[in-house]
C-alpha cells in the first residue's frame, strides 16, 4: 500500500522485537464479545486513476460551477481569489501541519495568524481578535455565550434579519443555558428601532445584529449600540459579508462591543458551504472571555521577535470544565488563506472591491426595476444584496436563469414565511459579475 | 521576521481588478451618510511578488508531515495523500454554492450520503451529521443530541461522567452541553475503575465519553462491564474517535456499545491538519437518537439526492451550512484508496508501531503503564527530574535531531502519567524512520545524565531558539498596533526582527 511503508517482513520483524509471535497478541484486551468478525463492507480499494475518474464522475453530476456565476450569496460568496493565494496554500509546510504548540518549529503559522489578526484589528476597529473559529454562525454563537459569561445576564435579543441559519446555530448553542430569547422585529428591511427601544431591558445580556444584515441592509449600528448600552447590555455585531468592510464604518466605530465575522469573502472559495474561517474581536477589557486561540508576540532566547499561542488560560486543555469554550482544532489554513487574500488587495485593493461590489449590485437593482419585471419591497440602503418582488413565476425565472449559466438569487420565502415574501428574491453581486453579465441576467429576465 | 506591514511601499499594490468599476453609480447612492468610514482602512501596500516570497520564507519557519516524522500522541499526523487535495479542488466542487437548487449539486449531495454509508459500515452506527467542523464542535454536537434524548423523555439527567485521562474538549464540550462534568478516575491499569464507575453512574448520569483504545493508548479490557453498567442505569454511551486509528475491523465502536460516534477525519482519515484547521469532526449515531441529529439529513429516493429535515426533535443547527465538504471529498477518497485491507492494514501497523516503541524505549523511558498499547504509547520522563531536566526538555531536544516532538505533558494524572510523552507514529512511518527516532530518543537520554545543559538550552539547531511563552502574557502583543504603541520599550533591534 502507497500510503503504509513497511513492509510485511518488516512487521514481522517488529512483533518479534515486541516479543510477541502475532498481532493478535496486543490486542487481546479488547473483550471477545466486542470483536468485528469478518471483512469491512466496503468497496475493494481502487488505483489512483480509477480514483480519479469516480470522483470527477461524482463532480459531473453537479453543474458546470465554475462557467455559473451566481446571483445568490446569503451568507457565501463567489469573489475572485487571486491564484497566488491558492498556489502559497498548497505548501506542505502550511497545510500538513499541526496545532503550533511547538512554537519553536511552527513559526511560519503562528506570524501569518498574528498578522491576520492585526488586519481584522484594523478593518473593524476592535482591540483584539480571536483570528479562527469554524464560521459565521457558530462564532455568532460563541459571542452570544460570551455575553452571557461578561453580563451574567441570559436574556438575548436577536435580530430578525440575522442570517437564518446563524440565528439556529446560536439557538442551539445557548439552548443548555435556558435563556430567554426575544426576536427583534425589522421593518423596511432594517431592525426596527423603535421596537428594539421598547425590548431592551436590564435583564438583557446582548443584542445581536447583523450588519449589513441577511436582505443585505445597512443597519444604523450607531443608534443600536446607543440604545443597548444604556441597559448595560452588550451589542454583538454578527457579519456575514467581510467585503462590506472595505467601505463601511468599522463596528469599532461605531461602539459595537462582539464582532462575529465571515471571512469567507477574503480568499476563500464556496466550497459548497465550507471550510470557511470566522473571526472574533473585541475590546482589550473583554479579553479573557473570548474562547479559543489567539496568538501573541514575545522573543527567544537570543531576543528575536517571535510568536506563540498566548493567554492559554481560557482553553479548554488547561482550564478544562471551566474553560470560556470547548474549540480546539479551528480554521487556521483558511485565516492564512484571509491573511494572504487581505495581503494581495491591500489598501487600494479592498476599498475598490468592496466599492465595486455594491455599485455593481445597484447597477443591477437599477436595471431589474426598470425592466417592469420587479418591484422593491424595502426602501433601504443595501450593500450588495438586495430584495426584489417577481411579477413573474419564480420557477419559470430560476429555469431561465440556470439555463443560462446563473445560479438564481435565493427565494426568502424558504426562510420567512410572511405573505409579503412570496416571490421575493434575495440577489447578491459581486466582482466576479461583469457589466455584461449584469445586462444579460436582466436581457434574460426580462424576455 | 519581517511582518507583512514592514514591507509594505506606499502606492505599491498587489491586486488585479476589473477596468470596469461601474464609476457612473454614486458612491453617495450606495452607502448611506451614517455607514461611511472616517478614514480608509490601512492594510498594507505590497506586490504579488512580495506575497509569494514573505509566504514562502513563513512556510520555511514550519515543520510539517512531509518534513518528517510527526508523533504528536493522539492527533494521528499521517500522510496526507495528494491526489486527495486535487480531487477536493475540482472546479465543480469548489464553485459549489451551499444554497444552490438541489438539481444543481446532485454531485456533493451523493459523496456525502456515500460517505455516510461507508462510515457507518466502518464503525457500526446508522446515521452520521456531516455538520461538525471540529473534534470539539463534534464532542459539543453529541453531547446536546444526549441532552435533547433525555429532555424528549422527560429524565432530567444533569451530570456526565468524563475519565481522568480524557481530552480537555471532553470536559469542556459537557459544560458547554450544560451538564455537570464528574470526574471519572482511572484505575492502576490505566483504564476506567469499573467500581468506581458503577458508584458513579446513576440514574442522574447521561452517560460516559470515553477514547477507546484511551488517551493512555490502551484498550479498555472492561468494556463489556462498562457497556451494562451505563446502559444499566439508562445512560448513553459517547465515543471519542479520536483514537479511532487502532480499530480498523478489528472493533467497530457501534458493536461495543457506543450509541454516540464521534470521528476526526482530520486524524483517523487522512484529511490534513491545515496548522489547526480546518478539520471536520462528523457525529454517528445509533437508529433511536436519529431525531436528534442537527438538521438536516441527506436522503436518496432512488432517483435523486436531497435534504431531508431531521423534524422538530433535532438539536438545531451548530453551524451555517451542511459541513466542511471539502475535508468529506478527502475523507471518501482516501477511503476508496484504502479498500477494506488497506483499513485494517493502517490498525495493524499502527498498533505494532507503536508497541515497537514503547518495547525499544521503556528502558530509557519508564511507561505510564508497562502493557501493550493500542495505537499510542505513553512514555514518561520522571526518571530525569533527578538530572534537572523536565519532559519539555526532552522534547525540545528532538527537534535538534530533526523531529517534530510527541505530546508531551499529556494526558496527565497522577501518580502513573506524569512527565509524560505521548507518542503516535501512524502507519505512513515506516520502521526506518521509527529506528531514527528511537535511536535520538536513546541518544538523548543519555545526554540528560551527561550533559543536561544540552537539553535545558535545547533546540540549538532550529530557526529560532526557545519561545519565552511567559512574556508574552505578561506583556501581551497581540497584534501590530500593540508593538507599534510599545516601540520606544521594545527596542528591536534590526536582527530581532529582520532574521
Amino acid at each position: 500500500m502507497r500510503y503504509i511503508p513497511s513492509t510485511e517482513e518488516q512487521k514481522k520483524e517488529m512483533l518479534k522485537e515486541i516479543g510477541v509471535s502475532s498481532f493478535e497478541e496486543l490486542i487481546e484486551a479488547i473483550p471477545a464479545g466486542f470483536r468485528f468478525k469478518g471483512r469491512l463492507n466496503v468497496p475493494e480499494a481502487i488505483s489512483e486513476a480509477e480514483l480519479e475518474e469516480k470522483i470527477y464522475q461524482i463532480a459531473k453530476k453537479n453543474s458546470d460551477f465554475f462557467l455559473m456565476k451566481p446571483l445568490i450569496g446569503a451568507g457565501a460568496y463567489r469573489h475572485h481569489v487571486p491564484e497566488a493565494g491558492k498556489f502559497l496554500l498548497q505548501r506542505e509546510e502550511f497545510w500538513t501541519c499541526y496545532t503550533p504548540y511547538q512554537p519553536e518549529l511552527s513559526q511560519g503559522t503562528l506570524q501569518s495568524i498574528f498578522e491576520f489578526q492585526t488586519y481584522i484589528a484594523r478593518l473593524t476597529k476592535m482591540d483584539v481578535v480571536i483570528p479562527s473559529i469554524y464560521d459565521g454562525a457558530s462564532a455568532t454563537a460563541e459571542a452570544a455565550l460570551m455575553s452571557f459569561r461578561l453580563t451574567h445576564r441570559n436574556k438575548i435579543i436577536i435580530s430578525a434579519l440575522l442570517h437564518p441559519h446563524y440565528k439556529e446555530t446560536v439557538k442551539t448553542y445557548i439552548a443548555p443555558h435556558e435563556p430567554e430569547i426575544v426576536e427583534l422585529p425589522h421593518k423596511d428591511g432594517l431592525v426596527d428601532i423603535d421596537g428594539l427601544k421598547k425590548l431592551v431591558d436590564d435583564d438583557v445580556a446582548s443584542v445581536i445584529v447583523q450588519n449589513p444584515n441577511f436582505f443585505g441592509g445597512i443597519e444604523k449600528l450607531a443608534e443600536i449600540c446607543e440604545l443597548v448600552h444604556s441597559k448595560n447590555a452588550l451589542l454583538i455585531n454578527a457579519i456575514a459579508e467581510s467585503m462590506s468592510l472595505g467601505v463601511l464604518k468599522a463596528p469599532g466605530e461605531v461602539g459595537a462591543d462582539i464582532v462575529a465575522g465571515e471571512a469567507q469573502s477574503f480568499g476563500m472559495d464556496l466550497n459548497y458551504g465550507g471550510p470557511y474561517n470566522a473571526y472574533l474581536a473585541t475590546r482589550k477589557q473583554f479579553l479573557r472571555q473570548l474562547p479559543g486561540r489567539i496568538i501573541g508576540e514575545t522573543r527567544d532566547l537570543d531576543g528575536k521577535r517571535v510568536f506563540v499561542m498566548t493567554m492559554r488560560a481560557r482553553e479548554q486543555d488547561i482550564r478544562r470544565e471551566k474553560a470560556t469554550s470547548n474549540i480546539c482544532t479551528n480554521h487556521f489554513l483558511n485565516a492564512t488563506a484571509a491573511n494572504i487574500y487581505l495581503s494581495l488587495m491591500g489598501t487600494e485593493g479592498l476599498y475598490k472591491v468592496s466599492l465595486l461590489n455594491t455599485k455593481a449590485a445597484h447597477y443591477l437593482e437599477n436595471l431589474l426595476l426598470k425592466s417592469g419585471k420587479f418591484e422593491k419591497v424595502f426602501d433601504y440602503p443595501f450593500y450588495n444584496e438586495f430584495l426584489l418582488k417577481s411579477k413573474d413565476s419564480v420557477p419559470t425565472l430560476n429555469k431561465k436563469l440556470l439555463e443560462n449559466n446563473f445560479i438564481p438569487p435565493l427565494e426568502v420565502s424558504k426562510f420567512y414565511k410572511e405573505e409579503r415574501f412570496k416571490d421575493v428574491l434575495l440577489f447578491a453581486v459581486t466582482e466576479v459579475l461583469c457589466r455584461e453579465d449584469l445586462n444579460r441576467v436582466v436581457e434574460i429576465l426580462a424576455e | 521576521m519581517k511582518l507583512i506591514f514592514e514591507k509594505s511601499v506606499k502606492a505599491r499594490d498587489g491586486y488585479s481588478l476589473p477596468k470596469d468599476l461601474f464609476d457612473e453609480v454614486n458612491t453617495k447612492d450606495c452607502i448611506p451618510e451614517y455607514a461611511v468610514s472616517d478614514s480608509k482602512k490601512v492594510l498594507s501596500e505590497v506586490s504579488e511578488v512580495d506575497v509569494i516570497r514573505h509566504f514562502t520564507k513563513l512556510s520555511k519557519f514550519n515543520y510539517g508531515v512531509d518534513d518528517g516524522l510527526y508523533p504528536l500522541g493522539s492527533c494521528t499526523m499521517k500522510y496526507n495523500p495528494k491526489v486527495t487535495e486535487k480531487l477536493a479542488s475540482l472546479d465543480n466542487f469548489i464553485y459549489a454554492h451551499p444554497l444552490a437548487p438541489e438539481e444543481t449539486v446532485q454531485g456533493c449531495l451523493e459523496l456525502m450520503y456515500d460517505l455516510n454509508k461507508l462510515l457507518c459500515e466502518v464503525t457500526g452506527v446508522d446515521q452520521y451529521t456531516m455538520a461538525p467542523a471540529a473534534g470539539a464542535h463534534g464532542e459539543l454536537t453529541g453531547v446536546l443530541i444526549m441532552r435533547q434524548h433525555f429532555v424528549d423523555h422527560d429524565d432530567k439527567r444533569h451530570k456526565l461522567l468524563v475519565p481522568d485521562s480524557a481530552h480537555g474538549t471532553n470536559p469542556a464540550s459537557a459544560t458547554m452541553g450544560g451538564f455537570k462534568m464528574i470526574e471519572l478516575k482511572s484505575n492502576e491499569r490505566g483504564t476506567v475503575d469499573i467500581r468506581r464507575l458503577e458508584e458513579l453512574m446513576d440514574e442522574d448520569t447521561a452517560g460516559l465519553m470515553l477514547n477507546d483504545p484511551n488517551t493512555v493508548g490502551l484498550y479498555d479490557e472492561g468494556m463489556q462491564d462498562i457497556e451494562s453498567i451505563v446502559h444499566g442505569k439508562g445512560g448513553l454511551l459517547y465515543y471519542d474517535g479520536a483514537n479511532l486509528n487502532a480499530s480498523f475491523e478489528i472493533v467497530r465502536p457501534g458493536d461495543a456499545g457506543f450509541d454516540i460516534v464521534h470521528l476526526n477525519l482530520h486524524k483517523t482519515f487522512s484529511t490534513p491538519h491545515g496548522g489547526g484547521g480546518p478539520g471536520s469532526g462528523i457525529i454517528g449515531v445509533k437508529e433511536f437518537l436519529i431525531p436528534y441529529l442537527p438538521t438536516p439529513i441527506v436522503a436518496f429516493d432512488g432517483e435523486k439526492y436531497y435534504f431531508s429535515d431531521v423534524g422538530e426533535k433535532s438539536i438545531g443547527r451548530v453551524r451555517a451550512f451542511w459541513g466542511n465538504f471539502l475535508v468529506l471529498i478527502k475523507s471518501y477518497a482516501w477511503i476508496l484508496s484504502m479498500g477494506p485491507d488497506g483499513l485494517r492494514n493502517v490498525s495493524e501497523t499502527s498498533v505494532i508501531n507503536a508497541n515497537y516503541v514503547l518495547a525499544k524505549l521503556k528502558k530509557y523511558y519508564r511507561p505510564a503503564y508497562d502493557r501493550y498499547c493500542g495505537h499510542e504509547c505513553v512514555l514518561t520522563g520522571r526518571d530525569y527530574k533527578k538530572y534537572g531536566i523536565k519532559t519539555l526538555d526532552i522534547a525540545k531536544r528532538l527537534m535538534d535531531y530533526g523531529f517534530h516532538p510527541p505530546t508531551i505533558y499529556f494526558p496527565h494524572f497522577e501518580p502513573y502519567a506524569e512527565e509524560t510523552i505521548m507518542v503516535e507514529p501512524p502507519e505512513s512511518e515506516s520502521k526506518e524512520v521509527i529506528d531514527e527516532f528511537i535511536d535520538a530518543m536513546i541518544k538523548i537520554s543519555n545526554e540528560a545524565k551527561t550533559n543536561p545543559d544540552l537539553l535545558t538550552g535545547a533546540p540549538h539547531n532550529t530557526r529560532i531558539r526557545r519561545v519565552d511563552d511567559v512574556l508574552a502574557v505578561k506583556r501581551p502583543i497581540l497584534n501590530y498596533g500593540d508593538e507599534l504603541k510599545l516601540k520606544d520599550e521594545l527596542k528591536y533591534k534590526d536582527e530581532d526582527i529582520n532574521f
